[in-house]
C-alpha cells in the first residue's frame, strides 16, 4: 500500500493550516470519522492475510505521524492566537482613570492634624470646649479680673446673651483641670475671636492650646517639648529662643522665637501655670505643677506652606484649597 | 514706649551698641519692637529703641525703669540724676485734700512764669523722638518727667481753681469737659479733683479744660500725686480715653515717686520759665498706701520649677540688683518688694524674676517622657476622610454670618448675636454651616468653578428661651455641577439629590451607624426635595435641594443640594460581633408593581420586609418607571427580592407562597398590583 503519497499531502495541509479551524478540518479529512486515513484502515480487512499485517504497520505509523504533526501544529496555532488576542486586548494605559476629583484638607486642619499627632504620641488627649464662653472662663479663672490692664491685650467679642466668644482656647483647660483630676496631659484645638481685622489678623482664627498637669512638671520639660515639637513640625533641628513675655495665666511666663531666615520669628507663648489659676481649679499645688503652651494655628500654617496672606485661608478659593 | 538710647545715660552709664542693648532688653523681658539710628544736634550718636511693654511691667513704662534693667543685665551701677532744689520764695494757701484712692499727693504753686520762652532744645528733641507734641514749656515738661520717671503730673491753671482742692469720688452724672475738648458724664465710682466749686480733672486720666494752662497763665499749679491702680483701672476704656497718664496709674506708679518727680520738674520749670516758687505741698496717708509686701522664695521649689541649678549667692546676687533686699534664711529667701514692682506679689513672681536673670536660654532642656494612651479616632476625622476621599474639599468659613443669611435658615428669633461685631455681615453666631458653604460654592462659581462639592466641620449656635447658648458640632456639605466634570468615558451627569443621599448613606454604613430618612421640610431646602436624617431612629440632621426663592435671591441658575450632620449623633458604640452566613442556596424572585404616583418606595418597602420573613435576606428596588404600559398617575416599582435560610435549601414552593403573601398584602394595603 502506498502511503507516501497520503502523508506528504497531509503533512503539508497540517503545515500550512494557518488557523485552528482550517487545522481541524485537516485533521477531520484524515482522521476523522469519514477521514481518508480512517476509511483506509477499514479496508484493512479486505486485504490478503500475508499484505494485512504491513499494510496496517504503515497506516498506523502514518496516523501516528499526522497526530503528532498536528498536535505540534495546534500549539504553534494557539499560541498564535492567544498571541493576537492579547494584542487585540490593548488598552490606552495613558487614557486617566474612572475617578472624580480628589478632595482635599484645608490646611489648618492639614496643620491642626499634624500637630496633634505629635503630641498624642507623647500621651496627649484631646479636649474642647465650648467657643461661645462665659466671661469666667475666659478671663477670670486665667487670672485676669475684670478691668486688668491685661483685657487690653484680647479686643473680645461680646455676645447677646452677655457671654463672649473665647479669646483663646485657654478656658478648655481650666473646664478640663474641672472635670479631670491630674495628671493630666491635654491639648485643646479649636477656633477662637478677636475684634481684629487687617492684614495679618482675621476675626476669627485657630489655636492649639497645651498643658501638662503632673508631679514634676518642669520649666526645662517646657523646652525640651517645645524644643521637639517644633523640631518635628518643620522636619529639621530648630533653633529656638524663649524669653521673658507675660500672661496673666503663667509664670514665668515666656515668648519662644525661632530662627527663621536671618530673624528671630514669635511662634508661640508658653510658662508655666499660674498658682492662682490651680487654685481657682482646685488643683492641689503642693503635689502638682504644671506648664501650658498655645500657638496659632493658621501662623504655623502660612510657615509650613509659605501662604504670604491670613485672609486666604477663609475665602476658600477652590485654587488654594486643591493645592492641600 | 519709645525713648533715645543716651537718655538712659542719665542714669547708667553704658557703653554697648545699640544692637546689643536691644538684645539685652529683649532678653530681659522688655520686647524691643524695633531701633533706628539718628543724630543728637544736642548728645551726637543717638537711637530711638521702640519697646512694647508688657501689662505687668508698668515700672518700665519710664526710661528710668528701664535704666534700671540695663544695670542689672550689664552688671553696672544705676543712679538717680542730681537734682538741685527749688526753695520756695512765696507763700501759699494750704491747698490739697486727699482721699483713700489718692493717698499720695504732691502740688507746688509757681506764680509768674514766662511762657513765651521755648522749651529747652534738649527736652524737645527728646519729646519728639518719644512721639510727643511739643505744647508750651510747661506742659513740655511734665511730659518730659512722665517719660524720664514714669510719674504722670499735671498743670492747673493756678488762676482759674477756686479755693482748695479736694481728691473726691464724682458725683453721678457729674459733667466735666476735659482738655481735649470732650465732654463725659461722670459715674460716682470715678475719681476727680475739685475745687471748692466744680471738679477740674479726672484723676489720673486727664486734666479739665476749665483750669488748662493757655498762652495766658501766668500762674501754675503743679499735681504730682499717686492714685491707687484700682480706681483707674477700667475708666480709661470705659470713657475711651487711654492716654500716658491712665496707662501709667491703672499699671501702678512708685508711690515714693510724687516728691521727687515735682522736684525735679521744679528744677526744669525754674529754668526755663522761671517764676516764684511756693513750698512743695505733700499730703501722705500712709495707711492707705499700698502695703509693702514681704515674700519668701524657696531656692529649691525653684530649682524644681525651672529644672535649673541657681545657687544662693547667685540668687541672691539678681534679687539684691532689683532692689529687693533679700534675707538669707535657712534654704529660703525672703525679699521687700519695692514700690515699683507691682508685679511681684506671690513666690511665683521671684521664681520668674529668677529665670528670668538666670536668662531663659541657660535653663535645660529636657525632653518629655511619652506615656501611652488610647488614642481613637474620632468621629468627625472618620467622615473628614470620607468626604475628602469622595472628592469633597474642606473649607472653613467664619462663624458669625449675615444677618440676612442667618433670617434664611432660622425663622425665629433664637440666634445668637454678637453684641460689637465688625461688621452687620459678621453680626450672627451661626445657627446653621449652610450659609457659608453657600456663599463659598457662589464665590468659586463666580470664579468659573461650576462642579462643587464641599464640606464644613463646625458648631452652630442657638439660644433657648432662657438665654442659654446651645453649641452643636455639625458637619455639612453642599454639592452642585456635574457629577463627572469632563471625562473621556462618559457623558457629564448633573448631580441630584440622590447623588448627595448616596454620600450620606455611604457614610452612615461605613460607621456602622443606622440611617433612616423622613420627608419633612426644613427652612432653607425645597419642600418637595428635602427630608430629615436619622441616626439610630432619632433626627440628627437634613438634606435637601436649596430652596427655589434662595436659588433666586443668590441669583443662581442650578440646582444645589446640602446636607448637614449632628457629630455627636455619629457613632456606634456597639461593638461588632460575628454572625453566622447562610450557606444554602438562595432563590431569587423580581416584581414589579403598579402603585399609585403618592405612594413611597418605603411604604412598598416596609410591607414587602412585613410579610417576607425571616429569611428574606436581601431586598433591592432596581426599577423606577413611569410611561407606556403604566397608567397615568401611577408608577412601576420593581424589587429583587433574595431568600435564603440558615438551616436548609428552601423549596420553590415555600418561597411562591411567600410571594403570593406580598402580593395580597400589597394590594390591600396600597392597591398595588403586579405588573406583569
Amino acid at each position: 500500500m502506498d502511503t507516501s503519497s497520503i502523508k506528504k499531502t497531509a503533512l503539508s495541509a497540517i503545515s500550512t493550516s494557518s488557523s485552528i479551524d482550517v487545522l481541524e478540518n485537516v485533521y477531520k479529512s484524515y482522521l476523522g470519522k469519514t477521514g481518508e486515513l480512517n476509511t483506509l484502515l477499514k479496508t484493512l480487512g479486505s486485504l490478503p492475510a500475508d499484505k494485512r499485517k504491513a499494510a496496517g504497520q504503515s497506516l498506523n505509523s502514518l496516523k501516528k505521524e499526522i497526530e503528532r504533526s498536528y498536535t505540534e501544529k495546534q500549539k504553534i496555532l494557539l499560541n498564535l492566537e492567544s498571541q493576537d488576542k492579547l494584542r487585540s486586548d490593548r488598552l490606552d494605559v495613558t487614557l486617566p482613570g474612572n475617578s472624580s476629583d480628589v478632595g482635599s484638607f484645608h490646611p489648618v486642619t492639614e496643620t491642626l492634624n499634624s500637630i496633634s499627632a505629635f503630641f498624642q504620641s507623647l500621651g496627649f488627649e484631646i479636649a474642647s470646649g465650648p467657643e461661645a464662653e462665659t466671661d469666667y472662663y475666659n478671663f477670670e479663672a486665667l487670672n485676669v479680673p475684670a478691668d486688668h490692664p491685661a483685657k487690653d491685650m484680647h479686643d473680645t467679642f461680646y455676645l447677646s446673651n452677655g457671654g463672649l466668644l473665647r479669646t483663646h482656647t485657654s478656658p478648655v483647660q481650666i473646664r478640663t483641670m474641672e472635670q479631670q483630676d491630674p495628671p493630666l496631659r491635654i491639648i485643646c484645638p479649636g477656633r477662637v475671636y478677636r475684634k481684629d481685622s487687617d492684614l495679618t489678623h482675621t476675626p476669627m482664627f485657630h489655636q492649639i492650646e497645651g498643658l501638662v498637669l503632673e508631679e514634676g512638671a518642669s520649666f526645662s520639660q517646657l523646652k525640651g517639648l517645645l524644643n521637639d515639637f517644633l523640631s518635628n513640625f518643620f522636619g529639621q533641628e530648630m533653633e529656638l529662643r524663649f524669653r521673658p513675655s507675660y500672661f496673666p495665666f503663667t509664670e514665668p511666663s515666656a515668648e519662644v522665637d525661632i530662627r527663621w531666615k536671618k530673624g528671630w520669628l514669635e511662634v508661640l507663648g508658653c510658662g508655666m501655670v499660674h498658682p492662682n489659676v490651680l487654685d481657682m481649679a482646685g488643683i492641689d499645688t503642693k503635689k502638682y505643677s504644671g506648664f501650658a503652651f498655645g500657638l496659632g494655628v493658621e501662623r504655623m500654617a502660612m510657615l509650613k506652606y509659605d501662604i504670604p496672606d491670613l485672609r486666604a485661608f477663609f475665602e476658600n478659593d477652590h485654587r488654594f484649597l486643591k493645592q492641600f | 514706649m519709645q525713648f533715645s538710647k543716651n537718655w538712659l545715660k542719665d542714669f547708667v552709664d553704658i557703653d554697648i551698641s545699640t544692637e546689643e542693648l536691644c538684645e539685652q532688653l529683649t532678653m530681659a523681658g522688655l520686647e524691643v519692637d524695633g531701633y533706628e539710628s539718628f543724630e543728637s544736634k544736642i548728645t551726637g550718636k543717638d537711637a530711638i529703641i521702640k519697646l512694647d511693654i508688657t501689662p505687668n511691667r508698668g515700672d518700665c513704662f519710664s526710661v528710668l525703669g528701664v535704666a534700671r534693667e540695663v544695670a542689672i543685665a550689664n552688671n553696672l551701677k544705676f543712679k538717680l540724676p542730681n537734682i538741685k532744689p527749688i526753695n520756695s520764695s512765696i507763700e501759699s494757701p494750704k491747698t490739697i485734700t486727699v482721699c483713700p484712692e489718692a493717698p499720695v499727693y504732691a502740688g507746688r504753686f509757681i506764680r509768674n512764669i514766662n511762657l513765651s520762652i521755648k522749651t529747652d532744645p534738649l527736652i524737645a528733641e527728646r519729646l519728639e523722638t518719644s512721639e510727643h507734641r511739643l505744647i508750651d514749656p510747661v506742659v513740655d515738661i511734665t511730659n518730659y518727667i512722665l517719660l524720664e520717671l514714669g510719674q504722670p503730673l499735671h498743670a492747673f491753671d493756678s488762676d482759674k481753681l477756686e479755693g482748695s482742692l479736694r481728691v473726691r469720688f464724682a458725683k453721678e452724672s457729674e459733667k466735666l469737659t476735659l482738655l481735649d475738648e470732650t465732654s463725659i458724664s461722670l459715674s460716682k465710682d470715678c475719681l476727680v479733683i475739685a475745687d471748692k466749686k466744680k471738679s477740674v480733672a479726672f484723676a489720673g486720666i486727664m486734666g479739665g479744660l476749665n483750669s488748662s494752662v493757655t498762652s495766658k497763665t501766668e500762674s501754675v499749679f503743679l499735681e504730682s500725686a499717686f492714685f491707687s491702680p484700682k480706681v483707674i483701672r477700667g475708666k480709661a476704656r470705659r470713657y475711651g480715653l487711654q492716654t500716658d497718664a491712665s496707662v501709667r496709674f491703672e499699671r501702678g506708679v512708685d508711690f515714693n515717686l510724687q516728691e521727687l518727680a515735682i522736684k525735679k520738674a521744679s528744677m526744669l520749670l525754674s529754668d526755663s520759665v522761671g517764676g516764684n516758687f511756693g513750698p512743695i505741698q505733700l499730703v501722705s496717708d500712709k495707711k492707705n498706701l499700698p502695703k509693702k509686701k514681704k515674700i519668701t522664695v524657696s531656692l529649691a521649689k525653684t530649682n524644681a520649677v525651672l529644672g535649673s541649678s541657681i545657687s544662693k549667692v547667685r540668687a541672691k546676687k539678681y534679687l539684691t540688683g532689683l532692689g529687693l533686699s533679700p534675707e538669707l534664711k535657712n534654704e529660703k529667701i525672703s525679699v521687700l518688694v519695692p514700690s515699683w514692682r507691682y508685679d511681684i506679689a506671690i513666690e511665683a513672681d521671684l521664681i520668674e524674676e529668677l529665670a528670668r536673670l538666670e536668662g531663659y536660654d541657660k535653663l535645660p532642656k529636657k525632653s518629655l517622657n511619652p506615656i501611652p494612651i488610647n488614642n481613637s479616632i474620632s468621629p468627625k476625622e472618620v467622615a473628614s476622610n470620607f468626604f475628602v476621599s469622595l472628592g469633597y474639599n474642606e473649607v472653613i468659613t467664619y462663624s458669625f454670618i449675615d444677618h440676612d443669611d442667618a433670617g434664611l435658615v432660622n425663622k425665629d428669633s433664637s440666634s445668637l448675636k454678637v453684641s460689637n461685631p465688625i461688621s452687620q455681615n459678621m453680626s450672627v453666631m451661626r445657627p446653621s454651616l449652610w450659609p457659608g458653604l453657600l456663599n463659598t460654592y457662589i464665590n468659586n462659581l463666580n470664579n468659573g468653578n461650576s462642579s462643587q462639592k464641599i464640606f464644613e466641620v463646625g458648631s452652630t449656635f442657638s439660644l433657648s428661651k432662657k438665654g442659654v447658648v446651645k453649641e452643636t458640632k455639625k458637619i455639612a456639605g453642599l454639592i452642585a455641577g456635574n457629577n463627572t466634570p469632563m471625562h473621556w468615558k462618559g457623558k457629564n451627569k448633573i448631580y441630584d439629590f440622590y447623588d448627595l443621599k448616596g454620600h450620606v448613606e455611604n457614610l452612615a454604613s461605613m460607621m456602622k451607624v443606622k440611617i433612616s430618612f423622613e420627608e419633612k421640610t426644613t427652612p432653607f431646602l425645597h419642600p418637595g426635595k428635602s427630608a430629615i436624617i436619622k441616626l439610630h431612629n432619632k433626627k440628627a440632621g437634613h438634606i435637601g435641594a436649596l430652596h427655589p426663592d434662595i436659588i433666586n435671591v443668590k441669583g443662581l441658575k442650578e440646582e444645589t443640594f446640602l446636607f448637614s450632620i449632628d457629630l455627636d449623633a455619629l457613632h456606634n458604640d456597639q461593638s461588632i460581633l460575628y454572625k453566622k452566613f447562610s450557606r444554602f442556596p438562595a432563590s431569587q424572585r423580581d416584581l414589579a408593581f403598579i402603585v399609585d404616583q403618592e405612594v413611597s418606595n418605603d411604604e412598598v418597602m416596609n410591607l414587602i420586609k412585613l410579610q417576607g420573613g425571616k429569611d428574606l435576606v436581601d431586598l433591592i428596588i432596581f426599577d423606577v418607571y413611569q410611561g407606556t404600559g403604566v397608567p397615568d398617575n401611577k408608577k412601576s416599582l420593581a424589587y429583587a427580592l433574595k431568600w435564603q435560610s440558615k438551616e436548609r435549601t428552601l423549596i420553590d414552593v415555600e418561597v411562591d407562597g411567600i410571594v403570593k403573601k406580598i402580593v395580597k398584602s400589597l394590594f390591600k394595603e396600597l392597591n398595588a398590583t403586579l405588573r406583569t
